[in-house]
């Protein structure tokens, strides 16, 4: 559960922090990119949502160290990012959003050159080259020069070089981008498995909201430089007032009528499905409506806590 | 078939093994450059191209020995002829006429250096790793500087030792610091190479544009240094005016000039043969004017490069 701290950033409960950014502003030019931008980001896999142009991939360049912010500070797992940039994408691996290879190269050859860039000694780089891509799926395909690959594959090796080093956190800049549906199903796969139980976390950026609740964990959503919202997504899912959904077999009014006489809320049917509302606690209101089927004669084929889709919050972060 | 699972283990794994702390990525890269450079065949090819002077009077002077050496009364015909031979300017005949070649092998080494990661997108891969555009630019200049270093050394060293240890009496030893002033113009020359092309490749996104431009600056200006040279030539030994200054404003003339001054000769014809008023006997420029030149002229293409290097397109 995510909550403000005295300094007014939102920060998570017993979760180490990988990434801390306070007020930080990011200007080109006259254009403001970033504005005030203050979050944490915890340990895990963390979706950056916004809309195109919202300044996601300029928060992403920043934390690189790629772009100097006007104002504001932050650190990336303990180092600040105005002066360890080196120190810091050491410990990164970024998947960009473009296409991006070095030319004339094979896959285990340019896997194992970013492992070379990152620090590792040659060998291990080209022993771990074979072993990443392997895992990205690209293990038959290894000797094949880069710019004959598909676009799928170019997603895979980008994701490959990111990860040879052994980053502690991994950035995905738009990872399923011109993705087909089996591609972007593999692509999130191997994102999610990454992020889960192997000490790797995970920031990625994104405007496809059915990717992020895919994988994510927590989301951070940014609009126009600003942050709007923060949280886990279970958390920014609830509604307030914890309203149930529950379902019937056919509509009926009785049923719906009987329960606002009861001093509950209820809105007008979706198909089958009453949205009910009341200062009850979960159990006590499940109770209630269990009685009150009995007594109008409804059949009760579900009852579920309410929850918002990731793009109702979205939605609501965007007016608001 | 489908449910069949391999054997291995192909799930991630950290690595947990060493890192190398930054600042010595230049060398990787570097490396790599020197790597793809040493696959392609032609550079093999041009490398013996690049000698081909050396390479024909190391033949001449072998043969002139041999037969003179069997026959007494060719001696006074040797005699004659090393006599007419400056040795100074045999290196600078061998500097001068590897300067085309040396300019196919810097468009082969370095016109898509920096051009073909601009296409590639590559700049972001070298800058998302603990590079930073120092280590980036300086081992792509390395990795062109070097191998027309060694390229250009060899042979010069290969005709040295020949003439120290054969032509001793004629004079080969006269000037005991012709070899170090040779070491010393030689990597003038391949920094010279090195910096306009890492400057030109990062302007572009085709290695076939940059390479287009960087010919397209050498012939033009060697078209003007000919020009240059027919005027001195038929001047006939007075030197005009404009000639004396302009005849090395090429990449050419940069080098030879450079050359002509730090050995210190006016130049002769070729293979000894006896001329006066050749082009290669414009007389030698001044030594520091010269150099300021080359350098002036290396230092604003490598800013060039340096300003073009991005890991982002910031629009401001």
């Amino acid at each position: 559960m995510a909550h403000e701290n005295s300094s007014g950033v939102l920060s998570y409960a017993r979760l180490v922090t990988v990434a801390r950014i306070s007020n930080l502003t990011v200007r080109y030019g006259n254009f403001t990119a970033l504005d005030d931008l203050s979050c944490e980001i915890p340990e895990g896999c963390t979706g950056l949502l916004g809309p195109n142009g919202a300044g996601k991939t300029t928060l992403l360049k920043t934390i690189l160290g790629f772009v100097n912010p006007t104002s504001g500070e932050g650190t990336v797992m303990d180092k600040d990012i105005r002066t360890d940039g080196m120190a810091i994408r050491q410990l990164i691996g970024l998947m960009p959003e473009q296409d991006c290879h070095i030319p004339g190269m094979t896959a285990v050859g340019f896997v194992s050159y970013a492992g070379e860039l990152s620090g590792m000694p040659p060998a291990e780089a080209l022993r771990r080259a074979h072993e990443v891509l392997e895992y990205c799926g690209l293990g038959e395909a290894r000797y094949r020069n880069v710019e004959t690959y598909s676009t799928g594959m170019k997603q895979r090796i980008k994701l490959a070089q990111a990860l040879v080093h052994g980053p502690k956190l991994l950035l995905l800049d738009e990872p399923t981008n011109g993705l087909d549906p089996r591609g972007r199903e593999e692509m999130l796969d191997l994102v999610r498995s990454v992020s889960h139980g192997r000490g790797v976390n995970v920031i990625v950026s994104s405007h496809l909201l059915p990717d992020i609740e895919r994988v994510c964990d927590r989301v951070i959503v940014v609009i126009k430089g600003k942050l709007r919202t923060a949280g886990t997504i279970k958390d920014l899912k609830k509604l307030a007032g914890q309203p149930a959904d529950v379902e019937l077999r056919e509509p009926n009014v009785a049923f719906a009528n009987m329960l606002m006489e009861k001093g509950l809320t209820v809105t007008p049917p979706k198909g089958n499905i009453y949205r009910v509302q009341s200062e009850l606690p979960p159990e006590e209101l499940l109770r209630v409506v269990q009685r009150t089927a009995l007594e109008s004669g409804a059949q009760v084929r579900g009852f579920e806590t309410a929850v918002r889709t990731l793009e109702e919050v979205f939605l609501e972060a965007l007016t608001a | 078939m489908s449910n069949i699972k391999p054997i291995a283990d192909l799930s991630y794994r950290n690595y947990d093994g060493p890192l190398k702390k930054p600042g010595s990525r230049w060398w990787v890269i570097a490396k790599n450059g020197i790597r793809i450079a040493l696959k392609k065949k032609a550079l093999w090819g041009l490398m013996f191209v690049s000698a081909w002077y050396y390479l024909v009077m190391l033949v001449v002077l072998f043969f002139v020995q041999q037969i003179t050496s069997s026959n007494p009364a060719g001696a006074q015909a040797m005699k004659a002829f090393m006599e007419r031979l400056v040795w100074p300017d045999q290196f600078l005949h061998g500097f001068s006429y590897a300067q085309l070649p040396m300019l196919i092998i810097a468009l082969m080494l370095g016109a898509g250096s920096i051009a073909n990661d601009n296409r590639a997108n590559a700049m972001l891969v070298y800058l998302s790793k603990p590079c930073d555009k120092r280590e980036y630019l300086f081992g792509k200049w390395i990795g062109i500087a070097l191998p027309i270093l060694v390229i250009m050394v060899v042979p010069t060293i290969i005709f040295y030792a020949y003439g120290a240890l054969t032509f001793r009496e004629y004079g080969f030893l006269k000037d005991a610091w012709l070899l170090p002033k040779m070491l010393v113009i030689i990597p003038i020359a391949a920094i010279f190479h090195a910096s306009i092309v890492v400057g030109i490749s990062s302007m572009f996104n085709q290695a076939r544009n940059a390479s287009a431009t960087y010919a397209g600056i050498y012939f033009i200006t060697n078209f003007f240094t000919l020009l240059m040279g027919g005027i001195w030539a038929s001047s006939r030994g007075e030197t005009p005016f404009p000639v004396k200054h302009l005849f090395y404003a090429s990449i050419d003339g940069v080098l030879i000039g450079a050359c002509k001054a730090i050995i210190g000769t006016k130049g002769s014809a070729p293979f000894g043969i006896q001329s006066q008023g050749g082009m290669s006997q414009v007389p030698a420029p001044a030594v520091v004017p010269i150099l300021g030149v080359a350098l002036l002229i290396s230092v604003v293409f490598v800013l060039i490069a340096w300003r073009k290097i991005r890991a982002v397109e910031v629009i401001g």
